[in-house]
């Protein structure tokens, strides 16, 4: 009945109540609906329910993933729910301020013990079926009261919430795996860490999400935006021209320096486009005033964080952390892609800006976010009619026989620039999809994590002490 | 007067109480629940109405006893009880008494 090794369940011995956490498999057969060579991606990984499954386990099952930001839940008690993958958790500040994560599931009959999206100073989680209340730090503090008290067999202190296996902040955003064997958080992240302070760390007072949260849901797979802001510009060309003439009263515009500016980096799946513009994101929110604030800052901010980095901040440039969680630098618009099957996703979308920014300036960037990339904004419905119609057509059979073409920039390796992680010239450019997708792969090929970290994805420098090794 | 006084039993010393709950077990009398605030003493049944949790596990919040496990609050003196479980009384508080020697209460009904 269950997977302990000592579990022998004789009858009247008290049950073994602790966490499960499940184990990777290996899927070399989707694996290989990934083909490097061939620079293709087979249509079945964006409809199969079986690879959905496979999914769950191989992906949202091990990774670390976006739950927070530390500046959502300041104060002990304060929490709020999102999901891991399909499973939902509750985020809840703890009385000496660490943060812990449940799920949000009785271990009674199973039931939500938490139905709000997030609250404040919560004493504890009590099940709406039969009145377990769980504290927050998800221990069983009691049952209905009358009943348990009389069982001598029921053991209170051994029963609780499952809490996630590890959980860990890197500069206020807040990752948790399922996975006890995982790596530290900043291991799992690699040297992508240099590329998330662009927007994590350009200003010494840190950083906070404002004005809640946007919910939508997209009939798309969770793979489609998630590539898409890995490292797909090539698009905002042609979906996003008319949106971005109304705001701008031009087209999309990556700069002068293009050519010897623009590129794409990727450290195990996660990844960015850039094209150092500096502001080319900002002025598509709309707002003058947000492009001045940003050259405003190139100087602090370049002393901070070097030159490249800081013409980062506002440039024309998107991210994703494998597998779901993505950023626009510039745009300041923070998401995660929900999986809900392999037709659906939720889409919860923030706004990220530094805390020691004026009043009105975060004004401006919270209004920006709200109508470019909020369900409503001029960006995300251009996007999401995309998403759901590559996902859609693979109903037909015949359809979803056909290959897809992932081979824009192939041969465009650069090794020549002094920046982190595997470098491709030019930010329009598959090479990041193709090394998402190669990621996907190495998670439905490997149980292990000692391969997850040094695959194909794995940072140069990873990979030539691999080699050495060999 | 010197009947009523003489009815009160001795509960603790005053150096006991805190601003927490304090549990006391006295011979004969349910387990009793201790607090002190603004320099006003209460006593009351350590058991919430609603059920058999104990209420020192708990704690005092704007005034009010809350309940650990479900999070019923009773005014501390009235007792009268806010955001309790469907059908939770009202918690009883006992008249008390500061002397030099201690927390007297009368443990009525």
């Amino acid at each position: 009945m269950c997977e302990h090794d000592q579990c022998t369940s004789h009858a009247g011995q008290k049950p073994d109540m602790r966490p499960v956490y499940p184990k990777a498999g290996s899927y070399p057969h989707f694996a290989k609906l990934v083909d490097t060579q061939k620079a293709q991606v087979d249509r079945k990984v964006f409809h199969d329910q079986e690879i959905y499954e496979a999914e769950l386990r191989q992906i949202f099952g091990r990774a670390w993933l976006f739950l927070a930001h530390e500046s959502q839940i300041p104060e002990p008690g304060d929490f709020l729910r999102t999901y891991m993958g399909e499973d939902n958790v509750i985020v809840v500040r703890q009385r000496d301020r660490s943060v812990n994560a449940f799920l949000n599931s009785c271990p009674h009959r199973g039931n939500r013990v938490c139905m709000v999206d997030a609250g404040k100073k919560a004493r504890g989680f009590i099940c709406n079926y039969h009145g377990w209340s769980f504290g927050i730090d998800g221990g069983l503090r009691g049952t209905d009261g009358k009943v348990y008290d009389s069982d001598a067999t029921f053991d209170k202190g051994s029963i609780g919430l499952t809490p996630v296996a590890q959980i860990a902040s890197y500069k206020g955003l807040i990752f948790a795996t399922f996975d006890p064997d995982a790596p530290s958080l900043e291991e799992f992240l690699g040297d992508f860490t240099w590329y998330l302070d662009v927007m994590l760390d350009n200003d010494e007072g840190g950083t906070e999400f404002i004005g809640g949260a946007i919910k939508s849901v997209i009939d798309c797979n969770w793979k489609f935006p998630a590539e898409n802001f890995v490292g797909d510009i090539l698009h905002a060309f042609w979906t996003h021209q008319s949106g971005a003439q109304a705001i701008l009263g031009g087209g999309v515009d990556l700069g002068a320096r293009y050519d010897e500016l623009a590129f794409q980096a990727s450290v195990y799946g996660h990844g960015i486009e850039t094209n150092l513009d500096k502001v080319g994101n900002t002025r598509t929110l709309g707002y003058p005033e947000l492009v001045d604030y940003v050259f405003s800052r190139q100087k602090a901010m370049a002393d901070r964080l070097g030159e490249v980095r800081a013409r980062m901040v506002g440039a024309v440039s998107s991210a994703t952390v494998f597998p779901n969680f993505s950023f626009l630098p510039g745009q300041a618009t923070f998401r995660v892609w929900h999986p809900r099957g392999p037709d659906k996703i939720e889409l919860v979308v923030w706004t990220l800006v530094n805390k020691n920014m004026p009043e009105h300036i975060k004004e401006l960037y919270r209004k920006g976010v709200m109508m470019t990339f909020s369900p409503a904004g001029v960006f995300e419905m251009d996007d999401g009619e995309n998403w759901e119609y590559s996902t859609r057509v693979n109903q037909g059979f015949v359809t979803r026989q056909q290959p897809l073409h992932y081979a824009l920039g192939v041969g465009t390796r650069d090794d020549s620039r002094d920046l982190p992680g595997i470098i491709h010239k030019g930010s329009l450019n598959d090479a990041n999809q193709r090394l998402f997708y190669t990621r996907w792969a190495e998670f439905m090929r490997f149980d292990n994590w000692h391969d997850l970290q040094n695959g194909e994805t794995a940072p140069p420098q990873r990979m030539a002490q691999r080699q050495a090794a060999e | 007067m010197m009947a009523d006084a003489l009815d009160m039993v001795r509960i603790c010393d005053l150096s006991e109480i805190g601003e927490e709950i304090l549990k006391v077990s006295l011979e004969g009398h349910k387990p009793l629940g201790v607090t002190c605030l603004d320099g006003i003493y209460y006593v009351f049944p350590d058991t919430c109405p609603h059920a058999n949790e104990s209420l020192s596990k708990g704690w005092i919040e704007d005034g009010r006893v809350v309940c650990p496990v479900h999070f019923a609050e009773f005014e501390l003196g009235n007792g009268a009880v806010h955001n309790g479980p469907s059908g939770c009384a009202r918690l009883t508080f006992y008249e008390c008494e500061a002397r030099i020697d201690g927390l007297y209460a009368r443990l009525t009904s």
